[in-house]
């Protein structure tokens, strides 16, 4: 239930649209219930004119109301759910920037949409009866005490019991059972986008009946789920239900006392029929509040590093220096710098090579303030990158990773990225430069043509130029590229090469590379080793 | 769009009728409750017509009352179960159907669609059917059936009242028709919407570092803002026509409230009601008349989001048709000759052939390494091979076997394959060397993973190879997954291995080593090995240049 208040708070900026639907459903409900009493009162006292009149104009306002309630109510939620959207992944951008890490793409995938989607309810179906609730709560107090005290205290009784007791419980049962149906949804969605994105392999390996059978499985463990809470829900529901008609029937075996009991009953039928559906919405918000707890914990990991409090000037050169750094990722795995000392003047083209896993994209994430070294600096332009804002640095560099991710969107898109501000010309110059203009120039829709799935559609050769091609028309001053020709074959590669020298002209190039080719014209090569950097000849 | 519509309303049909069995139950369950219901309004208007005339306490009806609320109560428990069980029965038939049909299409569906907007169509759009069988179809019935025999009862009380009731009553089907065709088009828009965004978010969240170091995560929080916020345009569009049907409803239920005791009233006034118990029984049925309405109005939102589900299910390629029994071939499991006779193929018209007119064999146990630029032809060959596509043109025969003539299932068997990044599944590394074939011991799993040297990093992971890797899982490294492809192609032991560039992306330590080992997975297996990788000249083999999509040259070998 904490969680539900957190998100709840989350949403303070749509106070006026949220309470603006509560303040209309509370008018359509007064309505209704106005209505329900001036009938009775019509058949009890045979017949008053006044009420007739009434009557009339309530019916067609009650209408309107309920029109406006629906409206301004589900307008106001689908705001609120649209901000929570955004800001859940602002907090895992805030919270990952090293990639997803431990955390599973489809998961995230499925706890955003159904997580978020599940708290919808809360405002619809809880927030707005419960305020329908409270204010029944007198009105019901009134109306029956007038005709006997007793019976009010019944009624009333009742009533709470049906509208706040029976919610609250379900919800508390509901949190465990809610947290398994998340659970079993999550497991069949991962196991379902395992199968499909592994289409090849269960193909090549002929699993299509066993991945079959397992993904059956899992949608039988979330049938089971889903069964549980709907019995909950009915058995909640029908509870409510049958609190109503025994208000109603102490009504009727009062009604010998005072004919004006009658009204009283009609407005009591309104009342329990307002908050009927109470009782399963507390289902509901159990399992939202679940939802709620993961949507919070996704989005509030710890963040990769913070920013200084007050940052430094941006510097004004483009130098980089790694003065004495020590790095572990974990403190129980061995350390990937021991006093390493690297200096890269502003304009110079280095290579970096050593074996994988000697730390030469963990020299990229030091860089790119993705992690920060336990001892030791890292200088930008002689400004320690401890006191720079990420933004800063990383505007200065452009970064081509292993894992650089291509996106499923136009050629176009994915170039702007690096540069949304860039011009046609800019991009074709770019597409040039990682050799790849031509094949894009032959495609019908140009820059316009869609990339599929992690560049499907593509070859893979093709797919890491366009990524290149990315990197290269960022106007980052530093270029740090990891194994930039992976993928692509010799004659390629070499023509590659030709063509950073010429287009990268003034920028620093930080080449990671496990070989060269000859074609890279470099002003010095370093080679990583025991978490130190020494010159190589070249 | 028309013909869409078209097939959608099929589908529909075609849905409904394998759903009427299992909607009955809940019909009935609704039949009897809304004579439970019936019967309770009666009791209430004997009590309340006994008190207003001041005859006091009627202890028989106040029974009947409670006797009548607990049966309704009873039966509306049952009827919820019978639905669930009704939405889920078809969920479980549309899943498995939509899966084998996505199965059966393999790895071509890859190229055109993303794997969140299958996974969509799989979850969550067979998700969305669930009210069209669970809560529709029943509604469906009940509104005509509980409305009609309420109006029968009042009918004989009191055939004015009657009149008042059914002239509402078909107000209502005659406005939600009204309001229904313009639902429809605006749930079809949402639903693309919806899906539309679904997929923007798994992708934006995959390539999320790549947003946060390019400094984008800012502007495409915005983009994802306004995407959001398009959604609930859409939505609104679709609710705003969708309430004026409830809002019909509301008004024709206050409209008969209001009319039929406004006449009781003026009856009174006159002193002509014969019966006052009759009128409030009337009164009372005035809401038991609306309320199967009602819950067909909440359902029809059901059917409208069907539809928008059906219409993805529909694009799903469909079940190819079982290849015919006699001419599916068993081929010789040792010693495999591979022929490639004249064979064309172009992924997309509009970028040309990606095989024009290829021809060459393989012999038994025989390396052949494919070699040319990137975008040449070679991942196509070894498609081909894999079964993943068939040749637009040509042939290629296992044994002098047509391979289009083997069952998927035997396509399969014959060959293992490692490609340029393994996908790994979640769960143990055991469990994804496993994978290969799914019968093997402990003991055949654990000389895979010695085989391909995976022991020489497990040993260091928290669990061995009980540790969790794959998505959410241990991170492994690029030459780390490959050695697991290595050992998977090794337990599966076929006597064709088809290797697509399975260095590409390791470094040339890393390189050799996993060389080394495919080389030993190489000794007796008819092999075609495509790479551009120098190292690639370690194996001892013939040598295919591929250019364009067409051979340019043999060199080396036999």
């Amino acid at each position: 239930m904490k969680a539900l208040l957190q998100i709840a708070w989350l949403w303070r900026c749509r106070a006026f649209w949220l309470v603006a639907g509560a303040l209309i459903s509370i008018a359509a409900l007064a309505t209704a219930v106005w209505m329900m009493t001036l009938s009775g009162a019509l058949i009890a006292a045979a017949g008053v004119l006044t009420g007739a009149a009434a009557l009339r104009v309530l019916g067609p306002a009650r209408v309107v109301l309920r029109y406006a309630e629906r409206l301004v109510s589900h307008d106001a939620m689908f705001r609120a759910i649209a901000d929570l959207r955004v800001w859940f992944f602002r907090g895992l951008a805030h919270s990952s920037a090293g990639g997803l890490g431990f955390r599973r793409a489809g998961d995230v995938l499925s706890r955003l949409v159904n997580d978020i989607e599940a708290l919808d309810g809360v405002y619809l179906r809880v927030a707005l009866p419960l305020a329908g609730a409270v204010f029944l709560v007198p009105v019901l107090f009134w109306q029956i005490g007038k005709a006997s005290l007793p019976l009010a205290f019944v009624v009333v009784a009742l009533f709470a019991f049906a509208a706040f007791w029976l919610p609250w419980s379900a919800a508390t049962l509901t949190l465990g059972a809610g947290e398994r149906l998340a659970a079993a949804a999550s497991a069949l969605r991962v196991t379902v986008h395992d199968t499909l994105a592994g289409l090849r392999e269960v193909r090549a390996f002929g699993a299509e009946g066993r991945q079959l059978a397992t993904i059956q499985a899992r949608e039988a463990a979330l049938l089971a789920a889903q069964h549980d809470l709907a019995t909950r829900a009915a058995r909640a529901g029908a509870l409510a239900f049958l609190c109503g008609q025994a208000a109603l029937l102490a009504l009727f075996a009062a009604i010998g006392l005072d004919p004006a009991i009658a009204a009283a009953a009609f407005l009591a039928v309104a009342a329990f029929e307002a908050v009927g559906g109470l009782p399963r919405a507390g289902v509901a918000a159990g399992h939202a509040a679940a939802a709620a707890r993961r949507v919070l914990e996704a989005a509030n990991g710890p963040p990769m590093l913070p920013d200084p409090d007050q940052p430094a000037a941006p510097p004004r050169g483009n130098a980089l220096r790694f003065e004495g750094v020590h790095f572990r990722w974990q403190d129980d795995r061995a350390e990937v710098f021991s006093g390493l000392t690297l200096d890269i003047p502003s304009g110079n083209r280095i290579a970096l090579l050593g074996p994988s896993g000697i730390g030469k994209s963990t020299l990229a994430a030091l860089a790119l303030k993705v992690a920060a070294p336990q001892s030791g600096r890292i200088l930008l332009g002689g400004t320690d990158l401890a006191t720079l804002d990420a933004a800063v640095v990383r505007a200065r560099i452009g970064w081509l990773a292993q894992s650089t991710h291509l996106f499923a969107d136009t050629i176009r898109a994915n170039l702007l990225l690096a540069r949304p501000d860039a011009d046609d010309d800019a991009l074709w110059a770019a597409l040039a430069a990682a050799r790849i203009a031509d094949t894009v120039r032959a495609l019908p829709e140009g820059l316009d043509t869609w990339v599929g799935e992690a560049g499907s559609g593509f070859s893979g050769g093709q797919g890491r130029r366009l990524v290149l091609a990315r990197t290269l028309l960022s106007q980052a001053p530093i270029l740090i590229l990891d194994e930039p020709c992976a993928g692509l074959d010799a004659e390629t590669e070499r023509a590659f090469f030709t063509t950073l020298n010429e287009s990268a002209a003034g920028r620093t190039i930080i080449l990671i590379a496990h070989r060269l080719t000859g074609a890279e014209r470099l002003d010095r090569i370093w080679r990583l080793s025991d978490g130190r950097a020494s010159a190589a000849a070249g | 769009m028309h013909d869409s519509r078209i097939a959608t309303r099929a589908w529909l049909r075609a849905q409904t009728r394998l759903a009427r069995r299992g909607a009955l139950p809940v019909v009935a369950c609704g039949v009897a409750s809304a004579l439970a219901a019936v019967a309770a309004a009666w009791c209430a208007a004997a009590v309340l017509a006994q008190g207003l005339a001041g005859k006091g306490f009627a202890p028989l009806p106040l029974l009947g009352f409670a006797v009548a609320a607990l049966v309704q109560a009873g039966f509306g428990l049952l009827s919820e179960q019978a639905s669930f069980e009704a939405g889920a029965v078809a969920r479980r038939r549309l899943r498995s159907d939509a899966l084998a049909r996505l199965l059966a299409a393999g790895p071509a569906m890859l190229r055109g669609s993303h794997s969140g907007t299958l996974t969509a169509t799989v979850i969550d759009r067979i998700e969305a059917v669930d009210g069209l069988f669970g809560r529709y179809l029943p509604a469906a019935v009940l509104a005509m059936a509980g409305p009609a025999a309420v109006a029968l009862v009042v009918l004989v009380l009191d055939p004015v009242a009657a009149l008042i009731l059914g002239v509402t009553g078909l107000l209502v089907p005659f406005a939600m028709a009204l309001s229904g065709i313009g639902a429809a088009l605006a749930a079809r828009q949402q639903f693309a919407a919806m899906a539309r965004l679904q997929a923007r978010f798994l992708d934006r969240i995959k390539g999320i570092a790549t947003i946060v170091l390019a400094g984008r995560a800012e502007a495409e929080a915005q983009t994802l803002g306004s995407a959001a916020d398009e959604l609930r345009r859409r939505t609104m569009r679709v609710l705003r026509v969708a309430f004026l049907s409830s809002a019909a409803l509301d008004l024709a239920a206050a409209a008969a409230l209001v009319l039929i005791a406004l006449r009781y009233g003026s009856l009174m006034r006159d002193g002509t009601l014969a019966d006052a118990e009759t009128a409030l029984f009337v009164l009372l049925l005035v809401p038991q008349f609306f309320a199967p309405l009602r819950s067909f109005a909440a359902a029809y939102q059901d059917r409208m989001h069907a539809i928008g589900a059906a219409e993805a299910l529909i694009e799903l390629p469909p079940l190819p048709p079982p290849p015919p029994v006699l001419e599916v071939r068993n081929v010789a499991a040792h010693g495999v000759t591979i022929d490639f006779e004249h064979v064309c193929l172009s992924w997309d018209p509009s970028r040309g052939r990606a095989l024009d007119d290829v021809s060459f064999r393989v012999n038994a146990g025989e390396t052949v390494i494919l070699a040319g630029p990137s975008g040449s032809g070679k991942s196509s060959v070894i498609e081909i091979l894999l079964g993943f596509i068939a040749p637009d043109s040509g042939r290629v025969t296992f044994n002098g076997a047509d391979f289009a003539t083997l069952v998927p299932a035997a396509q399969s068997r014959l060959t293992a394959w490692i490609g340029q990044r393994p996908v790994l599944f979640a769960g143990t590394l055991r469990e994804n060397i496993r994978f290969a074939r799914p019968e093997a011991n402990d003991a055949a799993v654990e000389d895979a993973a010695r085989f391909a040297r995976i022991d020489g990093f497990a040993d260091a992971l928290p669990h061995g190879l009980d540790t969790l890797i794959g998505d959410g899982g241990f991170g492994l490294s690029g030459g780390q997954a490959q050695r697991i492809a290595i050992a998977r192609a090794f337990l599966k032991d076929a006597p064709v291995l088809l290797l697509d560039e399975p260095t590409t992306h390791l470094d040339p330590t890393t390189e050799a080593e996993v060389f080394e080992s495919l080389k030993r997975l190489t000794i007796g297996r008819t092999v075609i090995l495509a790479s551009h990788a120098t190292a690639a000249h370690a194996f001892a083999g013939r040598r295919l240049d591929l250019r364009h999509g067409r051979i340019a040259a043999s060199r080396g070998g036999a």
